[in-house]
């Protein structure tokens, strides 16, 4: 009785009900949870190299492994400014494709054997994708040193560089200005000097950013382009863009009232102001410069590459695969790609190797698009790659028998001899002249995220940027009714970049595309993607945003393969 | 007196967003993530059962081309400082208001996952964990370790990372200041945006950045008229986005863009 009665006085005291407060205290230690790691803090300095932005991250990092990314402030390039990709790019090494092991002997044996069977009409070629790397200069090396060897670039890699701080007017014919392109940071603080207009077929963030957004009809950038330059007439142009003439006639006053102007996206009108300049090349050695010259892939001919090596170990151009397998000799030819993941030209291949990722790898950073002066970043690593990892460098430099040493200090040494330029070190976030610094300071410096900035020419000299067109098939309209447009979204697969594309309405998914709620396809469905290049299966969209007529495609390996913008496709239930 | 037992000042810690400078890029959302240890999604995830303790609606003012424009903004828990909804409504005393900083924060392992305090708040800043949170293999070795992770069937939310503030604490006390002084530091989605449209630091202080900006006139708060007194500000020129600050929830309902 007196038992029973204490605990029915007990359940009127707070004891108990503080118990059931805090019985989740308990679960605290649930071993699903994963225990985050111990170790000593610091700051560790590099330069991301996800795009050719190259902006300096400050790593905060427990033992050796970093947590944390973060841009650093007061660099003269980059600014403090990181994108989304650079923010997680820590997370690459963990990508759950990521490649894990390759036939490296028999890739190489393959090589060799076919270097050897190499007639006198065919090639062997290495194909870059990010062009004007120290491992770019090596490749060209290489192929020199091979009998029949090419080097081969995407066609838009120039030495022109755009001067942002003098334009007053940016025309850009569906560049994405505002929305990665350049050097984010820069592009951020010369955004208040002057007007865009954005030429572009749907709303892309850059279009809803811009002080100006003309939608025209997928493809028909070049034709507004040639009515402005006087070329054809504003009437021609109103019915290949669907501007009217009176929207053509007001931009070309403004562009004529309105300079500098910058144009971007088309080599159909030419920038005004010296808002383009050449800019001069990084130094390298000049044993260097006797090496493969940069070919295009279009000016070989069909059925001509016996041996192709290529490196998309960094993240850049992509050119379709429908491209490149043209160029191929017929009979068994040996293509050989050094990548990170199967979703590249993994799938076409006859080798894939693993390559080392951002931040494993030691690697410099080609200048980027909107730096005046050249620039030597070095994305030093953060933590070591795993085994079986191959350096695309080593692997044709070997194939052509070259022999090369340390090529990152060798290109830095012959930087510092040039003295020229300056060298900015994030820790203590000072410039200093080159000349008086010492080699090996030099080269410590950029090791620990550094940046070399070259003095500016003594008078710029006007170029002309150089944008690839894209070669359209004709085709019946009734046969493929829509036309392609590409989402230029951040590069997939990141893990946390779900949080933008899966757990948000913020950007397109990867592998899916976007089409108009009018199209007779269900949101959320799967679809057949269908070209005249073949067919793949798409996630479906729907999106009042998007024109009727309109397919946005996410830009994907598997989609890009098919398509380019202004293609046609249709997209039918699957 | 010792500074044991000086009156604490205490803060009132806020943000002002200038939607006007807003791209959209999401580097916040990502930056917050990373900070967290919020967990990439789950293979059934959608803008409804993810986390994202900041998020960025994409709103547009409802005309067509040519007349149509768009702002993206980027809306987390409000840490309203007036009859706080989820403070209320939480059984478990799960969620407080921290008189030293105004900042409401949430206690998961009190938690039991009844989702009330989603319910309550109207601005949709609340996330519950729908799964256990998993990483893929390995990465778990880049996680905060300023910050423990949470477990499935709780609720959880911006708290202007409180690991963050934690660490500039201890640094000041490490320095020899008074802890009754509030410090300054960064929250993540701050130091990640790119167009540095995002400010924060002291209402309180009449000499803060974020003071100086919340008192302009173009400064206004989500859904005002509840008069939840929140501490984010908004900036915008354009009438047309403040008036979509009244709305219950920026942006489209649907999950348009999920993979």
């Amino acid at each position: 009785m007196f038992a029973g009665g204490s605990a029915v006085g007990v359940l009127f005291t707070p004891a108990p009900w503080r118990l059931i407060t805090d019985t989740a205290l308990w679960s605290e230690n649930w071993p699903g949870i994963p225990a985050p790691p111990r170790g000593e803090i610091r700051a560790r300095f590099t330069n991301c190299s996800l795009c050719t932005a190259g902006c300096a991250v400050r790593a905060r990092c427990v033992g050796d492994q970093p947590v944390e990314l973060a841009g650093v402030a007061g660099h003269p390039l980059s600014r403090g400014v990181l994108c989304p990709f650079g923010i997680v790019g820590h997370h690459l090494p963990f990508l759950p494709a990521r490649l894990q092991s390759g036939p490296v002997p028999q890739a190489a044996a393959a090589v060799a054997d076919g270097i050897a069977k190499c007639g006198p009409a065919e090639f062997v070629a290495t194909l870059d994708l990010r062009p004007g790397r120290t491992a770019s200069w090596t490749y060209r090396r290489a192929m020199k040193a091979i009998p029949n060897g090419r080097y081969l670039a995407p066609s838009a890699y120039t030495q022109a560089a755009v001067d942002l701080s003098k334009a007053r007017t940016v025309l850009s014919f569906g560049v994405p200005v505002l929305d990665g392109w350049g050097t984010p940071g820069n592009v951020i603080a010369a955004r208040a000097g002057f007007r865009l207009i954005q030429v572009e077929a749907v709303e892309s963030r850059t279009a809803s950013m811009a002080d100006r957004w003309l939608r025209v009809r997928p493809g028909s950038g070049d034709a507004l382009a040639q009515a402005l330059a006087g070329r054809i007439p504003h009437s021609a142009a109103a019915d290949a863009t669907g501007l009217t003439i009176p929207e053509i006639d007001a931009l070309a006053n403004e562009l004529e009232q309105s300079g500098p102007v910058l144009v971007l996206g088309s080599s159909q009108l030419a920038s005004t102001g010296g808002t383009v300049v050449a800019r001069r090349d990084t130094p390298v050695p000049d044993e260097w410069n006797q090496s493969a010259p940069v070919t295009e892939l279009a000016s070989l001919p069909d059925r001509s590459i016996r041996v192709l090596l290529i490196d998309e170990s960094m993240p850049g151009g992509y050119l379709s695969w429908n491209t490149i397998a043209h160029k191929l000799v017929a009979d068994n030819p040996v293509v050989v790609t050094f990548a990170s993941s199967r979703e590249g030209y993994a799938r076409h291949a006859n080798y894939a190797l693993p390559v080392a990722v951002y931040p494993e790898v030691a690697a410099d950073i080609p200048t980027a698009i909107d730096s005046v002066a050249a620039a030597f970043r070095i994305s030093a690593p953060l933590v070591a790659p795993p085994p079986g990892t191959v350096s695309p460098e080593a692997f044709v430099a070997a194939a052509a028998r070259l022999a090369i040493g340390d090529t990152l200090r060798e290109r830095a040494d012959a930087i510092h001899k040039s003295a020229r330029g300056t060298l900015f070190t994030p820790a203590d976030g000072k410039s200093q002249a080159v000349k008086n610094v010492t080699a090996d300071d030099f080269w410590k410096a950029l090791n620990a995220g550094g940046c070399w900035i070259d003095q500016p020419a003594a008078k710029a000299t006007a170029a002309r940027l150089t944008f690839a067109a894209l070669a359209q098939q004709p085709v019946e309209e009734a046969e493929l009714p829509l036309a392609i447009v590409l989402a230029r979204e951040l590069a997939p697969g990141l893990p946390l970049l779900s949080k933008v594309y899966q757990e948000s309405n913020l950007r397109l998914a990867p592998g899916r595309v976007a089409l108009h709620p009018a199209c007779g396809l269900e949101d959320g469905s799967r679809a057949v993607f269908e070209t005249l290049l073949g067919k793949c299966a798409a996630g479906v969209t729907l999106d009042p945003g998007i024109p009727p007529g309109i397919v946005l495609v996410s830009a994907s390996p598997a989609l890009l393969d098919l398509s380019g913008d202004g293609a046609r496709a249709k997209v039918v239930r699957a | 007196m010792t500074s044991a037992n000086k009156p604490v000042r205490a803060a009132r810690y806020g943000m002002t967003i200038d939607v006007d400078r807003c791209n959209g890029c999401g580097a916040c959302m990502v930056a917050c993530a990373v900070e967290n240890n919020v967990p990439p999604a789950h293979e059934g995830a959608t803008d409804r059962k993810g986390l994202t303790w900041i998020r960025v609606y994409k709103v547009d003012n409802g005309a067509e081309y040519p007349d149509r424009r768009t702002a993206f903004v980027p809306v987390m828990c409000q840490h309203c400082g007036n009859e706080t909804p989820c403070v209320h409504v939480c059984p478990q005393q799960a969620v407080d208001i921290d008189p030293a900083t105004g900042v409401v924060g949430e206690m998961p392992q009190r938690c039991l996952g009844c989702r009330y305090c989603m319910a309550a708040c109207p601005y949709h800043a609340r996330y519950f964990n729908w799964w256990d949170p998993a990483w893929p293999a390995g990465m778990e070795k880049s996680l905060n370790p300023g910050v423990s992770s949470r477990m499935r069937g709780v609720v959880e939310k911006c708290n202007f990372c409180h690991g963050r503030w934690h660490a500039a604490k201890e640094a000041a006390a490490a320095a020899g200041k008074p802890a009754t002084e509030p410090v300054d530091y960064t929250p993540a989605c701050v130091e990640a945006c790119p167009a540095g449209a995002i400010h924060f630091g002291d209402l309180n202080d009449p000499a803060s950045v974020v003071a100086k900006e919340a008192a302009e006139t173009a400064s206004f708060r989500l859904l005002e008229k509840l008069n939840t007194q929140p501490k984010i500000y908004y900036r915008s020129r354009k009438d047309w986005v403040r008036q979509i600050a009244a709305a219950p929830r920026p942006g489209a309902e649907k999950e348009k863009y999920r993979g």
